[in-house]
């Protein structure tokens, strides 16, 4: 795994420097303890936004599905209703047929007989009434037309008053007739009947037509209307879920983020709040809750450390203190023996054993010193050799030895001091607890083979990490050490730190052989900002990582 | 005139075995200072010596191999541990394996002279 650059996000809703910004030096409690104001910033970055709820956005889209259901059975029903109405008229057209044909046929039996006059006529009135009735019903005819119609009924009367005039007239022109003679009467009532009765067959036909044309398209619309609803119910589906999954995935990848120890605020992602939004401010309320605690297991880790050192250096502040003593006593004691040069050296060796007890004492000071966070150059050589001292009596006491091989030509690191030390130490200290009687432990430092890092690594011929733990060994409260031994936080802790520096910390173990935990550190141009956690994903940021919508 | 008590001191502070040398020497006594426990190892195997005052902690040997090499070789010699990590394991073992005296760090010369003395005079010297 190469260590990446940490990125961290600025949201474009939160001011930069309310993230870079670092306690004023009064009243920050240490140096990576949550900052109560960054958190107040996102929470307000999640609340300015305008509200439009899931519950709203469902009832929306469900909406959308009702109305257009509601449009295609509104039509259908339209449709079917306008079926059932020419239907209706192809009734009546079929029965207007009907007395058409049967006045034809009597008017036929007159010609040819002589008889049935007035059946042919009572049946022509039969087929007016039933024009009129039907016009009357102001339905539009599909054949004629309005305008049509009423010439259609027209060309009944006269057909009608033809027929009036055979039965009335016989051989004498009737009055209202004009002075026609019978001849032309008749071939007149055969072509108005003949005209009747074409125009009605044609009304029949395009009738039939038509309902069928109708009735074809109705026969269509449940299937439009099956994949207008699937696909729009897939639309409004698809659309429902990217509005929730997408939330819900980031904020499971938060979670994944969080449980990995990274506790930075989530920013908002989206243009409208929503139940998420409350649900992602739960979580940042949540996660400030758990750093605050981490960081106070943090430092009652560091105390533990402290705790573990003291008792030795109390020990080995002995050695300088008695140095002193012993040069004094002897001094006071065998002044007059001794000439003017060894004087001098005694002189000399009280100060510089002073000056040994105070370095001891400032070391432990330094570690156990709450300073803010603060970036410098380092010399890591020194660095190493002040935790090596510190840990001094561990190492005399496990009759271990340590060897520190960093060379001074390394490019430069930036880093805590502090922070730093402790991670240092937290390894050391593994080291110690891992070598038998007699065991190795080489710290060293070389450029990494990841191009623009360094690696400090600290490694030991102890007992080794069996294969199956060494994936647990940098969760929190994870030892392998007895109950009460070992808080399970110090190689947690100290990863935490190595990535604020914009590092990692790994490790590599064959068990019965040793263990070599390498601590990689960028090699800087610029100098990192270490208030706050590095690698955040957050809640929000686009899944590209790209620009977030303003 | 009776012959000098012989002493060595080993001590991986080179300080104290420079003052105790001084003390030591300045009160007739005769005296080889160690500051690399092993080279003390090399005398103690070549040389009696009728007191050996030992730091416990050092590196590579530690006060309890130098004891137990010096009443292997001659019972009768006094074994006087200095001690600036007093626990109470080292001094059982130490009082099992028949240690002189515990001096714990920091020590007046004049305490150490008196510890001497008495084993001096335990010795019948």
């Amino acid at each position: 795994m190469v260590p990446v650059e940490p990125q961290r996000p600025s949201p474009s809703t939160l001011p930069r420097e309310s993230l870079t910004e670092f306690s004023d030096g009064t009243s920050h409690p240490g140096p990576l303890l949550p900052d109560d104001r960054v958190e107040v910033e996102f929470q307000k970055a999640l609340l300015d936004r305008p509200s439009l709820g899931i519950r709203l956005r469902l009832v929306l889209g469900f909406l959308i599905i009702v109305a257009v259901t509601a449009g295609i059975t509104v039509t259908s029903w339209l449709l079917l209703s306008s079926v059932e109405r020419r239907l209706r008229v192809l009734v009546v057209v079929d029965r207007l047929t009907i007395e058409v044909q049967q006045a034809r046929r009597f008017e036929k039996d007159y010609f040819l007989y002589g008889t049935n006059l007035p059946d042919a006529l009572d049946h022509a009135r039969q087929a007016r009434q039933l024009l009129v009735s039907h016009m009357r019903t102001g339905e539009p005819d599909a054949t004629l037309g309005n305008e049509g119609l009423a010439a259609f009924v027209h060309q009944v009367d006269r057909y009608e008053e033809l027929l009036a005039l055979l039965s009335a007239g016989g051989r004498d022109a009737a009055p209202n007739a004009g002075n026609i003679r019978r001849g032309e009467l008749e071939a007149s009532v055969r072509e108005h009947g003949a005209g009747i009765t074409s125009t009605v067959l044609d009304m029949a036909t395009s009738e039939r037509r038509s309902v069928e044309n109708m009735l074809a398209v109705a026969k269509r619309v449940p299937m439009v209307f099956l994949a207008v609803s699937v696909i729009l119910t897939l639309g409004v589906a698809n659309f429902l879920a990217r509005q929730m999954l997408g939330p819900l995935t980031r904020l499971v990848q938060a979670t994944q983020r969080i449980a990995a120890g990274d506790f930075s605020p989530l920013a908002p992602a989206r243009r409208y709040r929503d139940e998420f939004s409350d649900l992602a401010m739960g979580i940042n309320r949540m996660t400030h809750e758990l750093e605050r605690r981490y960081q106070i297991l943090v430092e009652s880790q560091k105390l533990r450390a402290v705790g573990t050192l003291t008792a030795g250096i109390a020990h080995e502040l002995n050695n300088p203190l008695n140095n002193i003593t012993l040069t004094a006593t002897t001094l006071k004691q065998f002044r007059s023996k001794l000439n003017e040069a060894e004087h001098g050296e005694m002189l000399d060796d009280l100060v510089t054993q002073a000056d040994r007890a105070q370095a001891i004492v400032r070391n432990l000071l330094d570690f156990t010193r709450q300073s803010e966070a603060r970036m410098e150059p380092l010399d890591l050589r020194r660095l190493v050799d002040d935790v090596v001292s510190l840990a001094q009596t561990q190492v005399k006491f496990t009759g271990s030895s340590v060897e520190v091989d960093v060379p001074p030509d390394l490019p430069t690191v930036h880093g805590d001091r502090n922070l730093l030390s402790q991670v240092f130490l937290n390894l050391l200290l593994n080291a110690l607890d891992a070598v038998q009687k007699g065991g190795r432990i080489h710290v060293s430092a070389r450029r990494a083979a990841e191009p623009g890092f360094v690696s400090v690594d600290v490694g030991d011929n102890g007992s080794g990490i069996p294969a199956h733990i060494i994936g647990s060994i940098f969760d929190p409260f994870f030892t392998t050490k007895a109950t009460g031994q070992g808080t399970g936080l110090g190689l947690s802790m100290s990863r935490g730190i190595v990535r604020q520096h914009g590092g990692e910390l790994r490790a590599q173990s064959v068990v019965n052989e040793g263990s070599t935990f390498s601590v990689l550190l960028p090699v800087t141009m610029v100098v990192a900002d270490l208030s706050s956690p590095p690698a955040r994903g957050d809640c929000s940021g686009t899944p590209e990582g790209g620009q977030r919508p303003a | 005139m009776e012959r000098q008590t012989r002493i060595l001191v080993v001590d991986d502070e080179e300080i104290v075995g420079k003052r105790l040398l001084v003390a030591l020497k300045s009160s007739g006594y005769d005296v080889d200072t160690f500051v690399d426990p092993k080279a003390a190892l090399a005398r103690i195997a070549e040389q009696e010596y009728d007191i050996v005052v030992t730091d416990v902690r050092m590196k590579d040997v530690d006060g309890i191999q130098i004891l137990e090499a010096v009443t292997k070789r001659s019972p009768r010699t006094k074994v006087v541990l200095i001690t600036a990590y007093a626990t109470i394991e080292v001094a059982r073992e130490a009082v099992a394996k028949g240690v002189f005296d515990f001096i714990p760090k920091p020590f007046k010369v004049s305490e150490f002279l008196d510890v001497i003395a008495r084993a001096t005079a335990g010795a019948g010297l």
